[in-house]
């Protein structure tokens, strides 16, 4: 797994990329490359949809076939194109903003019809790209620029929400935490049905700026301070996991009805053979 | 050419050469005759007849049919199918239509074939669901934010529903950009006699579109830039950025200006195919009744009360709202005294008729927000009035 060997997924000819120094959005795009690379990935057969915002623009990079949508829609462009193409590979790169706040609907009716769709929403809890604004995944009480007093809101928890909603697959992974994150990624895309992989990652330009810890580096250490894995939180009180990330496959269903499969399932009894 | 899909359809249901079809059904069979095997709608009065038919047609014909969670999600489903080869088709009216503009100016971008029909009702807003209305061309001509091009048909029973379907798709498949067909309460929910068969011999005047031609695959027209379809071996980038023949973004002026310039070439260049219209009585009026969709069947009623009382009235009826054929208006504009445009909107097609019009003729607005249709007897009032009584009246 050298650098070399991911470029062939990479566009080198459009590098460098946007994001700021210190960002995570490249270490988790990467991991998704090496995810891709171990499962041998056609890139003719592989789409990744990104919708708008700093993590989304991975897709300008990337050597599949690549679909750069609108803000919050991705997973339902996503659908159109598994449903149209049930033998493409579809994985969906997006953001706190465009996956949970204005894509959320489109997510929680993804996860209900547990399409084959991949989805790893990269969450840095801010809207990065327009300036620093709150997100439906900013800590209550953190500051961004339009929580100049203090976010007032309380956060998703998109794990819970995404099982919730009928994903067969669910995991969190961290930056820090970078090769537990390949693993759930490439677990990830390898299951048979809507696969939602929760990579936070962190903001040093917008979110560091306003909030402790300040640097990339400090918040990788407290990425990895706070990072506790799922067996290891179930011995803690709530009160002591109230500031953890809890990491791993939260839920798992290999046997959960898939839509696409179900669907061509359907159309195979009903179609009706014209020259027959 | 493809066996058309509705005569399997109806071979079992009917002996004769005609039926009884609503509007929305026969613009579900044009889109399966035209190849459409994509559909995503989310249920609105007065088109949702046209997603039922589609629900159970398409599976029986091989296709995809989704209802999605809304009206943008149902539109960039579409986007995402016709990103695959193929046309992705919607159905909607006015508010889902509102909904769907920022992603129809990502499927211009993106020069992604797919159509919209808008089943118009009255609005703003919720208006009154279940009332006809043409208050959406402007919404279909600028809905969308920024400079772009737009191509919208507009049907006024139930044959055209049915072969402006295909029409809207063809152009769709030959232009590579969203096309909306207009329709409206009356024209969606309307029973008529009808037989697709008999609807592919129409022929309008602009002669140009033969509906029997074999509509799968069409010719791009050739200021289209190469298809960018998934699953090639190019693996393409696809984006709403602006961008250059690679695919990829550019911020360059030259380039940014050379690649918006030519989405609206495509279109503009073709005028002459994309214009479907059918003029009445050329030449021998005084006034010209200028209509679409449903006001144009009360044009048409209204020409033949015209001659019975020996008025000087000719109708042009446009099936294609935009792009505009801007030289036969200011043909007829030159010939005429008034140019009379009943609509179900305060104008909004009389603006843009006045536009290219007014340096020769006088473009009367008869715009009607009651909900109710404008009758022949209420249009030949407002000719007598225009050009004074006849002996014979």
């Amino acid at each position: 797994m050298t650098p070399v060997a991911i470029e062939k997924y990479l566009h080198t000819e459009r590098l460098p990329h946007i994001w700021c120094p210190g960002c995570g959005i490249g270490t988790v795009t990467g991991a998704f490359l090496r995810a891709a690379l171990d499962l041998g990935l056609e890139r003719d057969k592989t789409v990744v949809v990104g919708g708008i915002g700093c993590s989304s623009r991975a897709v300008g990079y990337l050597d599949f076939g690549t679909v750069h949508a609108i803000h919050g829609r991705a997973l339902a462009f996503a659908t159109g194109i598994k449903m149209a193409r049930p033998d493409f590979t579809v994985i969906v790169l997006t953001g706190d903003g465009d996956g949970a706040a204005i894509g959320g609907n489109h997510l929680i009716h993804a996860c209900r019809r547990n399409i084959d769709v991949t989805t790893i929403l990269f969450n840095n809890q801010i809207y990065g790209m327009t300036g620093g604004q709150m997100s439906p995944l900013m800590d209550e009480g953190d500051r961004g620029s339009t929580a100049p007093f203090g976010h007032t809101e309380p956060a998703f928890d998109l794990c819970r929400l995404t099982e919730a909603a009928g994903a067969s697959y669910v995991a969190r992974g961290t930056t820090y935490g970078i090769r537990e994150l390949e693993r759930l990624i490439r677990d990830g895309i390898r299951h048979p049905g809507f696969a939602f992989i929760e990579a936070v990652t962190h903001c040093p330009t917008e979110y560091g700026k306003r909030n402790a810890p300040k640097g990339a580096i400090a918040m990788l250490e407290d990425q990895k301070a706070r990072a506790i894995s799922i067996k290891k939180a179930a011995g803690l009180t709530p009160e002591e996991r109230k500031d953890r990330i809890v990491t791993g496959v939260f839920h798992r269903d290999n046997t959960a009805a898939e839509f696409c499969a179900g669907y061509y399932a359907m159309l195979d009894r009903v179609r009706v053979h014209v020259d027959g | 050419m493809m066996e058309l899909w509705h005569t399997h359809l109806l071979r079992e249901k009917i002996d004769q050469d005609s039926l009884l079809v609503q509007g929305n059904r026969a613009c579900a069979l044009g889109a399966l005759d035209a190849g459409v095997r994509f559909f995503a709608g989310y249920p609105i009065t007065p088109s949702s007849e046209i997603m039922e038919t589609m629900a159970r047609e398409l599976p029986l014909a091989g296709g995809v049919f989704l209802q999605m969670e809304d009206e943008i999600a149902s539109i960039c489903a579409c986007i995402g199918a016709s990103l695959t080869g193929g046309v992705g088709m919607t159905a909607t009216s006015g508010p889902g239509f509102s909904l769907m503009q920022e992603a129809i100016g990502y499927a211009i971008m993106a020069e992604a074939p797919v159509v919209i029909v808008d089943v118009m009702r009255m609005g703003p807003s919720t208006g009154r669901p279940t009332t006809p209305s043409q208050g959406d061309v402007m919404q279909a001509r600028w809905g969308t934010h920024g400079d772009h091009p737009a191509i919208v048909l507009a049907a006024s029973n139930v044959a055209d529903m049915y072969r402006l379907t295909i029409a809207a798709v063809r152009f769709a498949q030959r232009f590579r950009t969203p096309v909306t067909l207009l329709s409206d309460e009356v024209v969606g929910h309307m029973r008529e006699s009808f037989s697709p068969e008999l609807a592919g011999r129409y022929r309008l005047s602009s002669g140009d579109f033969d509906f029997n031609e074999s509509y799968v695959h069409p010719e791009l027209v050739r200021e289209v830039h190469p298809p960018h379809e998934l699953g090639t071996l190019r693996h393409p980038h696809i984006t709403g950025l602006i961008h250059d023949e690679t695919g990829f973004p550019t911020n360059d002026p030259k380039k940014s200006e050379k690649f918006l310039r030519e989405l609206h070439d495509k279109v503009i260049h073709h005028r002459d195919e994309l214009c479907l219209y059918d003029m009445k009585n050329e030449g021998r009026g005084r006034v010209c009744i200028v209509a679409y969709g449903s006001c144009a069947r009360s044009a048409r009623a209204a020409l033949h009360l015209a001659e019975a009382q020996g008025m000087p009235v000719e109708v042009l009826h446009l099936y294609t709202l935009f792009p505009m054929p801007v030289e036969l208006i200011q043909e007829v504009a030159r010939r005429v005294e008034f140019m009379l445009i009943p609509e179900l909107n305060l104008g909004q097609y009389a603006r843009e008729v006045r536009k290219m019009a007014e340096n020769w003729t006088t473009v009367v607005s008869m715009g009607k927000i009651d909900g109710t249709l404008i009758t022949p007897q209420e249009l030949i009032d407002r000719v007598a009035e225009l050009v004074g009584k006849y002996e014979s009246v």
